[in-house]
């Protein structure tokens, strides 16, 4: 054997620390998270609070159709007894469902460490569970309490706008079963769509939750009175689902 | 609060950021708090400071490789943590704060190394159990000057950038009016140079045969100067939220102030920083009440912040209750990331024992 000439290097080898960085590459950006949605369609959600009877039909739907755990809502029809001044009876009760606004300008996205939570390209925020850290710092920044961290799988939360629903063609769980037909739901780029016709209709009565923080929420609604509109003064409620005392 | 209505249905959301995450903002505090006061002695070298610098570092070093796991353990999926440096997301603090801690803990790591070396080498002189780990360590002993200075420029820019993120990262939670105030970052940088200069008061006063009047005496004037500028910064916060100036400060006012609670939080705040000023005024020497009082307001203002403004509903009416948990998501978080950091402290000392480190001189011998 000739030793003036080292052994060729084993091409193998060469080919392995070649593509040493490519995997590392192909590692780091292989699981970006898939922004599904059909751009053609941009969901959103009115909310007539007058014909809402307070059956929380909504809420149940809510909690079987998503599994969410004991304790934890997606949706909740908050309920407010009120002094009445100018009628016989004492007071009155209003009633205010909330969910996720899917906010056209999401305070809980930017957020987000590692990107888990998005805006789909048909306006529908979701968050991408495998992804989610649990660090929760999207339930701090939602100004509407909309989210939490789901005991069962240790992630962030919320309302969905039934995605999986409306991917099938169906309407959101709550949409679906609200008794007094209080929720509409449908694409803003649907001209003449029923929530189209319904929002023109009541232009002018239109309102969202907390206008002045610029969310650009996409879950209007019609008859909400001004004292609900942000964090509401009053005295809070007693009921409280997951506390171990009374 | 309006008697007019009363909220009869809601959902009383739970509190995400669990103690473990006060245990994380106390005990970062702390660390870069006590990594500034061990500048003066360890790289400016001025006269007096050197015995309490280190006991300084020793506190930086024992809180920062604690406040991580504390940090860790906040996660609702802990073994996720990777993700953070997998995708990074600029537009998040919390994603920057991922990688301004390792710059810290390393340039940390790095300083105490090459400051405590010549030490480690002497000790490993002397015989004893930890000779032969402290010799290693030691790994020559050499007093490297310009390599110290450099650990610690290295430090400075991780623990200003820890300072900055942790400040930001609450700040800006326009959701939580109480948290969104650009005061707030200022109150956590002061109130853990607070907490900083107040475990080195205990580690002076705990190391047999250094309990050194003058150094005391130091870290109690720059300790009434930090409760000097809490005292004003609260009161700035308290007249922007009265005067109107700020509507962030007033919405915070107007959210906390009818709660017994929050007026009992804040008298006692006040009564603490007042207590502690005139004591590090009038009676520097007593280093131990000084530098209880001090960790105990670091604590009780990060408690505060963020258990007592998480009990602030956004939307709903009241507050929400908050009950200790006894469990890994309350009390045991506590005592958890307390156990580790005693853990830590034995170990450290076991090697680096108090008394030689807080010897004055340039090296601790």
């Amino acid at each position: 054997m000739d030793d003036r000439h080292p052994p060729p290097v084993s091409a193998s080898r060469r080919a392995f620390l070649h593509g040493i960085p490519l995997l590392t590459a192909a590692a780091a950006l292989a699981p970006a998270p898939a922004r599904a949605g059909d751009a053609r369609h941009q969901w959103a959600m009115l909310i007539d609070v007058r014909k809402c009877i307070g059956c929380q039909a909504c809420t149940v739907a809510c909690l079987q159709e998503n599994a969410v755990p004991a304790g934890s809502f997606r949706t909740i029809v908050s309920t407010y007894s009120v002094k009445l001044t100018d009628a016989a009876q004492p007071a009155g009760i209003y009633l205010l469902p909330r969910l996720c606004n899917h906010c056209d300008n999401p305070p809980c996205v930017p957020v987000c460490p590692v990107g888990a939570t998005f805006k789909r390209d048909d306006g529908i925020v979701v968050v991408d569970g495998g992804r989610c850290v649990g660090c929760a710092y999207c339930v701090q920044a939602c100004p509407y309490d909309a989210r939490f961290i789901n005991h069962d799988t240790g992630e962030a939360d919320k309302c969905t706008f039934c995605a999986h629903r409306v991917e099938a063609g169906l309407l959101p769980a709550c949409v679906e079963t609200c008794v007094g037909g209080a929720r509409i739901f449908g694409d803003l780029n649907a001209p003449k769509g029923e929530l189209r016709r319904r929002l023109e209709e009541a232009k002018p009565d239109l309102k969202v939750l907390k206008p002045e923080l610029a969310t650009e929420p996409r879950v209007f609604y019609i008859g909400l009175d001004a004292r609900f509109q942000g964090k509401v003064e009053g005295q809070g409620t007693l009921w409280q689902p997951r506390a171990t005392h009374a | 609060m309006s008697p007019d209505i009363v909220e009869t249905v809601n959902v009383a959301r739970e509190v995400p950021w669990l103690p473990w995450a006060v245990q994380y903002f106390f005990l970062i505090g702390l660390s870069y708090g006590a990594f500034l006061v061990s500048l003066p002695g360890l790289v400016f070298r001025r006269a007096g400071w050197e015995g309490s610098a280190r006991l300084a570092l020793l506190a930086a070093l024992v809180c920062g490789l604690t406040a991580p796991v504390a940090l860790l353990a906040d996660l609702h999926q802990p073994g996720r943590f990777w993700h953070f440096y997998a995708y990074f997301t600029p537009s998040s603090w919390m994603s920057w704060g991922a990688f301004f801690i390792p710059v810290y803990l390393t340039g940390l790591m790095l300083y105490a190394w090459l400051a405590f070396r010549p030490l480690l080498a002497r000790l490993a002189g002397e015989g004893g159990r930890c000779a032969g780990l402290a010799r290693t360590l030691a790994y020559g002993g050499h007093d490297s000057r310009n390599a110290l200075v450099a650990a610690a420029a290295l430090a400075f820019v991780g623990a200003a950038l820890v300072a900055f993120y942790t400040g930001v990262e609450v700040m800006l939670v326009r959701a939580r009016p109480l948290w969104d105030t650009p005061l707030l970052p200022l109150q956590f940088f002061v109130t853990a140079i607070a907490g900083g200069l107040g475990l080195t008061l205990l580690f002076n006063r705990y190391a047999p045969g250094t309990a050194n009047g003058s150094a005391t005496r130091r870290l109690a004037s720059a300790l009434a100067a930090s409760q000097f500028i809490a005292l004003l910064v609260g009161a700035v916060w308290l007249a922007l939220g009265l005067s109107g100036l700020a509507p962030t400060h007033a919405q915070a006012l107007a959210q906390v102030s009818p709660s017994a609670n929050w007026q009992l939080s804040a008298v006692w705040a006040v009564a603490a920083s007042v207590l502690t000023l005139l004591l590090a005024w009038k009676r520097p020497g007593s280093g131990v009440l000084l530098g209880l009082l001090a960790l105990h307001s670091a604590w009780m203002m990060r408690w505060t912040i963020f258990i007592g403004g998480q009990q602030v509903p956004k939307t709903g009416a009241g507050y929400y209750s908050y009950q200790l948990p006894l469990g890994p998501e309350g009390l045991m978080g506590i005592v958890g990331t307390a156990g580790l950091w005693l853990f830590l402290f034995v170990a450290l000392t076991t090697l680096l024992p108090l008394e030689r480190l807080g010897r004055a001189g340039q090296t601790g011998a």
